[in-house]
This record gives C-alpha cells, structure tokens and sequence, in this order.
C-alpha cells in the first residue's frame, strides 16, 4: 500500500498506481484539507497526480525522485509558483502577451 | 532613435526578407510545411515586435497575414497563387513601412487605410473558407504560441544553442486509465524534456468526482527530434500533437528580450549585428586618423630643423602609427565584406512582379549568394542587376505564343549566378529568351547615328552586340513601363563601372544571352573630402590634406602678387582652388577663409576653398581618352547621386 494516513497528513510512498486511487480520494474527501507529504514519493500514477491537481491539498516535502521534483512538485506546491515552475494548474487563463 | 526600436528595424527587416523568401519558395512549392512554418513564426514574431511599439496598423495587417497563414498551415486553405499574392502585397507594405520608420520613426499617414485594405484582403480567403471551420486551426496553433510564451522564461539558460525544439501536446483519451494506459509514464518517458506543463482539459467537476476520467492535458517542449517523441507515443498517435520547431535562427526574438531585458543569449551566439552606419563611422574615423597622422608627418619635418633627436624619435613612433592606422584601415574595411546574398535574395521577388507586369511566364534561379565582397560592390549591385533582369524579362524571354511558336518551353528561364574568378567576381545572368541579333543592332546603331556607318561595317557581331551598352541605344519596339524608360543599359554599365567593373553580352539569337558582370572583390577605396571652387565640387584625396583651418580675413596678407597667412609662427603661402584651376572665384566673403593645408615638398601651402563639403569613400577612376593627360586631376570618382567628380592632384597643381 503506497497511500497510508499518519498524524492526519496523508502520505505517499514510492511508486503509486491506479490502486491507490480509491483509497486517496477517500482520504482526501472525508474530511477535506489533509495535507500530503511526498517526501517519500516515486513515479505518480496519471490518475494520482490528477486527484492532487484537482483537490489541490496542501502538499509537503521534497520528493528524491527527479521527474516528481523537477516537474510534478512545483505544480502541487503553490509557495514555489512564481520560482519559475514550469506547471500551471489552474489551466490556460496565463495571459498571453502577443495575442 | 531609441535602441529597442533600432533592434527592432535590424531584426524587423530580416523578418520581412525572411517571409518573403518563404513565400516564393512557397509559391514553387504549395505543400512546403517547412516554409509554411517558417513564414508563420516570422509573421508572428514580427507581429509580436510590432506590439511593442505603437504601431497598430502594422500589427492589425500583421495579425490579418497571421490567421491566414495559420488557416493554409493547418492545411485549411491551399497556398495558391491568390493567398501568395496577398501575404507578399502585405509584405511588401510591411517593408515600406519599415522604410518609414527608419526615416522618422512612425508609420507613413497612409499606413491605417493600407493596413485596413490589407486586413480586408487577407480575410477574404478565410471567408471564401468559412464552412471548413476556420476558427479550429487558429485556436489549434493558439496552445503552441501560448505554450511557448509560458516556457519563455522557464528554458534554461543557452538554450538558444538548441539546434531544435519539438513541441508536444497529449490530450490522453478519458477512458485511458482503463485501458490500462498511465499517460504520466508515457510523459515520463519524453527524452530531452525542457518543459511541461499539464493542466485539465475540463473544468474540474470535485462534487462528483470521477477519478477514473482522465481529464489531463500535457504539453511539453522537448529537445529530442520528433521521431524519437513519436516513439514513446506510438501507441496513442491519435491523442497526440507533435511540432518540430525550427529554432529562430536569430535565437531569442525581440520580444523575448523587451520582456527579459536579457541579452545573455547573444553573448552565447559569439556573433555581433552592427548597423552598417556604424562600421561606416567607425571608417570614417579611421580616415581621420589617417589625416591626422598625415599631420605629424609635418611636425617631424619642423622639429628635424630644430631638434634632430626628438624628430627622429618623432619620426620611428610616426612610421609606427603610420603601419597601426593602415592596418586598421584593411581591418575595418574587412568588416564591410557580405556575401552577394544579401542582394541577391531582394532580387526573385521583383522578377516576380516585372513577369508579372509583362504577362510572361518566367522561372529565375539564384546561385552563387555566398560569394563575398565589399559592402559598396554588393549594395551597389542591386541597381544595376534589377535593370538587367528588368531587360531580360521584358527584351529576352518572349511572350508564351511567341516561345510556343519557336519550340522552346512556355516558361522562360533567368538564371543569374555568381562566382569567383581570380580576384575578380563574376555575375552572369542568363535567359533563354530571344537573344540580340547583330544585325537589328547595327540597324539600330545607325537609325540612331550612335558612331559612323564605317565604324558599324568593320565591328564583328560581337563587338556590335557591345552597342546596346552604348548611351541612347534602345532597341525595344514597344516601350514599356518596365524597362522603356529612356535609360538603357547603358546605365547599368555606368553603375557597374562606378563599382570599378565591366560588363559584356554574348548572346545566340532565339537561344538566349548572357550579360557578365566582372568587379572587383575590394575595393581601392580613396578618401576624398568635397570642396568647393567658384560653383563646381572638386574631391581631394585626404591623404594630402595635413589639416583644414579657418583664416580670418584679416590675417591674410598679401605679399608681392600673392597671399601668405600665418600658421603657427610660419609663414604659409596662401592659394585659391578657383585661380588654380582658372574658374571664377566667388567674391572672398568677410568670414573666415575655409583653407586646406597641404604638403608640398617639405614645406606647407595653404590652398582656399569656397567652401569644404562631406568626406567620402570613393573609387578613383584614371581618366581615359583626352582626358588622361589633364594635369591636376588624378581621376573621377561617381558619387551616390549619380554625379561625376573630378579629384584633383592638388601638389601638381600647386606646382
């Protein structure tokens, strides 16, 4: 199991799948605003990494794993936006300066 | 002129010269995707420049040229002849009015009526293809622009040096979670990876969440080429969107830079873009420079009478600047090599409209661009090859019937092509046209009285066929607006000497001519200043002026039947250019005599001019004829308005 709650903050473990689904979107429904901390996290599942960017809980820790850190974490971490993060989840709102 | 708008002209105009490059090649070629990419990121990033300033009506035509070319680039609408002929009138008024504001930094008045009949132009292709969904291919390529504006700031640094960049955009299907695809891996596994960015395709429905829809979109900008992308989505090429970006050979664009205000990528790109006005003032310094040291030439002179030691040690560090300014001058002369390219690529589009003008069907190739030489002789060779292609347009190729008639392919051929031939440089432009007959030639020379029947009889064909460069030879029936204007080529060998070189025809009539263009690869130049005598202009070589001082009237004097002035406790015979070269004088004027101090021997002569004008690089002509054996003139040199000006030899005329 890669999904596991300690302390009320949810936390990812190594590589999680489409398994992990189901039990982090309970966790992250009931009751909404756990944290999550991907200190421990490995390659994000699509379908996870979509339940985060759609639910947006806060998310902690500095994963090892480099795609995670160099390009999924900086999305999932608001306070790092603006440090140049190459995600913007909130879509295609960005202005565009020469349109 | 501010600096951004400077950048902006540079890079604005390569801009312009690029896209119509694209175009004509586009026109040869409809399904070129390569060129249709290419003329789009100009038209886009020029548009963008644009934006920066305030120009509207440029940016509003700029935008109009842009939806079209994204509609033929999402293969909506075919690149035929009409949407060509729009998109160049478009580049065309783009280039004028560049023109405009590198003379008075605005747009022309005309430029909004312009830019509106433009806009209307554009858009009436997009209309005529309404029902093939015409908003679909500008929104498509939207996700790219506003892609690559958000990667803008985020690219490492040097990326610049990237030789390409692909763009991807994976919209993974809603079901593909359960088809057991996790496109994350996939995305994972992009080699090469400069930027991502994922974003829901849908707004995010959290009350009734489906966590098995995927709703994801990716789009990623990857150094890999696209092939090796393609790889990793194999398995879902329908769901995916992949972009080969041919990188802007100018590295970052202009916009880029308004908004980063970071020039670091140029250092990176080790090559330098200087206005040609400034290397032209950096020679005109270099000409001082020469003047100046012409100058200690005299003092070593004046200090040998008083102090041999220090005029000695005065005259080795004089030989040591001597050697630095000549050298310098080679160096920035070298800095004024281009290649011929940059004339030559101005040159399809014209042939272009004069075909088109003249209703004939005509191919033109280029070759030989990347042959170099000075900057004068490759600027200076526009006129005179657009006049040639002019006459092989309208006088060479024939009208399709008549080509049809004599066998020959219904679309005419002009070639022009340049190279290297010893230290000389060889332009040849060919056409398959009609070719001149000597005898129409000779018939012409004669109805015009050009030289004597006698001197017509004992010419070879050859030799007759040299007439068409002769003043007032016109051989063309019709005249028309293209190259009947009066001006024969004979003004093209005019110019082409003015450039130190010749030309010559050979041609086989009803097979085609050739006209050469031989020049040299530098140029002599010869720094002259422009005086003035009386009311005509007169250069002077700089190389003998020591200096150039004021004298106030009153501190001329005369002595016996001359004049004499005082320069620095000597006593310096003082002469009049007019009296010199016997024409009348203007009536001296009580401000200050404008005087030329000038060598003569070991002493110094001080010779008045009327007035003194601009200095100028120049190529010295020997006189020929009667002419060579005028004593006082070392040559004539034509100016850029087209006048001729004596240079004189102002030591033999002082003598």
């Amino acid at each position: 199991m890669s999904v596991r709650l300690e302390d009320n903050v949810i936390h990812l473990n190594g590589s999680c799948g489409i398994a992990d689904v189901e039990p982090l979107l309970v966790l992250l429904q009931s009751p909404p605003g756990r944290a999550v901390d991907l200190s421990d996290a490995g390659h994000l599942h699509a379908a996870v990494f979509q339940l985060l960017l759609a639910f947006r809980p806060p998310c902690t820790g500095h994963s090892a794993e480099s795609f995670l850190a160099a390009w999924l974490m900086p999305a999932l971490m608001p306070a790092q936006k603006g440090q140049g993060s190459a995600l913007d989840p909130l879509g295609p709102a960005a202005p565009d300066p020469i349109h | 002129m501010d600096e951004l708008l400077e950048q902006f002209l540079i890079e604005g105009r390569e801009l312009v010269q690029l896209a119509a490059d694209d175009l004509l090649a586009l026109e040869r070629d409809p399904a070129d995707m390569a060129r249709i990419d290419s003329v789009f990121r100009a038209v886009h990033t020029l548009k963008g420049s644009a934006g920066l300033f305030d120009f509207a009506p440029m940016t509003l035509a700029l935008h109009a040229a842009e939806d079209l070319l994204g509609t033929v680039r999402a293969r909506l609408l075919a690149a035929d002849r009409g949407v060509i002929d729009t998109l160049l009138a478009c580049i065309s008024a783009n280039e004028a009015w560049f023109a405009s504001i590198a003379r008075a930094g605005v747009l022309p008045a005309s430029a909004g009526d312009e830019s509106e009949a433009l806009c209307t132009a554009l858009r009436a292709p997009l209309a005529a293809s309404e029902h093939t969904e015409v908003v679909a291919p500008a929104s498509a390529r939207k996700w790219l622009t506003t892609l690559l504006d958000r990667a803008r700031n985020t690219l490492p640094d040097g990326d610049a040096m990237e030789p390409a960049i692909t763009a991807i955009r994976y919209a993974p299907t809603a079901d593909c979670f359960f088809l057991g695809d996790d496109p994350m891996a996939l995305v994972r596994s992009i080699p090469g990876l400069l930027y991502l960015h994922i974003d829901a395709r849908e707004a995010w429905n959290l009350e009734n969440f489906d966590p098995f829809a995927c709703n994801l979109r990716f789009e990623a900008l990857s150094t890999a080429p696209a092939a090796d992308i393609k790889q990793v989505f194999q398995f879902v090429p329908d769901q995916i969107e992949i972009l080969p970006l041919r990188r802007n050979k100018f590295g970052a664009t202009l916009s880029d830079r308004a908004e980063t205000g970071d020039l670091a990528d140029d250092i990176a790109l080790r090559t330098l873009r200087v206005d040609a006005s400034r290397i032209d003032a950096l020679v005109d310094l270099v000409g001082e420079l020469i003047v100046a040291k012409n100058g200690l030439a005299h003092l070593v002179g004046q200090a040998a009478a008083t102090d041999p030691v220090l005029a000695r040690a005065l005259a080795a560090s004089h030989a040591e600047i001597e050697r630095l300014a000549a050298a310098m001058h080679r160096a920035a002369m070298g800095v004024r090599v281009l290649p011929l390219e940059r004339t030559f690529r101005r040159l399809p589009r014209l042939v272009r409209d004069i075909a088109a003008a003249l209703s004939r069907e005509v191919v033109f190739e280029v070759s030989g661009g990347e042959v170099a030489a000075d900057k004068s002789i490759v600027d200076g060779l526009f006129e005179p090859l657009l006049h040639v292609l002019r006459n092989a347009v309208d006088h060479g190729i024939e009208p399709a019937s008549a080509r049809r008639a004599a066998g020959k392919p219904v679309v005419g051929r002009i070639a022009l092509k340049a190279e290297r031939s010893g230290d000389q440089i060889v332009i040849a432009v060919s056409d398959d046209g009609t070719g001149v007959d000597p005898k129409k030639i000779r018939a012409a020379a004669r109805a015009r009285a050009l030289i004597s029947d006698a001197a017509i009889d004992a010419l070879t064909d050859h030799q007759a066929t040299q007439l068409i460069f002769t003043p007032g030879f016109s051989t063309a029936s019709a005249v028309t607006n293209i190259s009947g204007r009066g001006v024969g080529l004979d003004s093209v060998r005019a110019s082409v000497a003015a450039l130190g070189g010749s030309v010559s025809l050979t041609s086989e009539t009803g097979i085609g001519s050739t006209i050469r263009v031989s020049l040299p690869q530098a140029v002599s130049v010869t720094s002259i200043m422009i005086v003035r005598a009386g009311t005509e202009l007169f250069g002077v070589p700089m190389n003998v002026v020591a200096e150039v001082t004021r004298v106030p009237p009153a501190r001329i004097l005369p002595i016996r039947d001359g004049e004499a002035f005082v320069l620095r406790d000597r006593t310096v015979p003082l002469l009049r250019l007019s009296s010199l070269l016997n024409i009348e004088a203007a009536p001296r004027a009580a401000t200050d005599a404008r005087v030329l101090i000038v060598a003569f021997g070991d002493q110094l002569v001080g010779v008045q001019v009327d007035s003194l004008g601009d200095r100028s690089d120049v190529m010295l002509r020997p006189l020929t004829g009667l002419l060579a054996s005028m004593p006082g003139v070392l040559g004539a040199a034509l100016m850029g308005d087209g006048r001729v000006l004596l240079v004189l030899d102002l030591p033999e005329l002082i003598g």
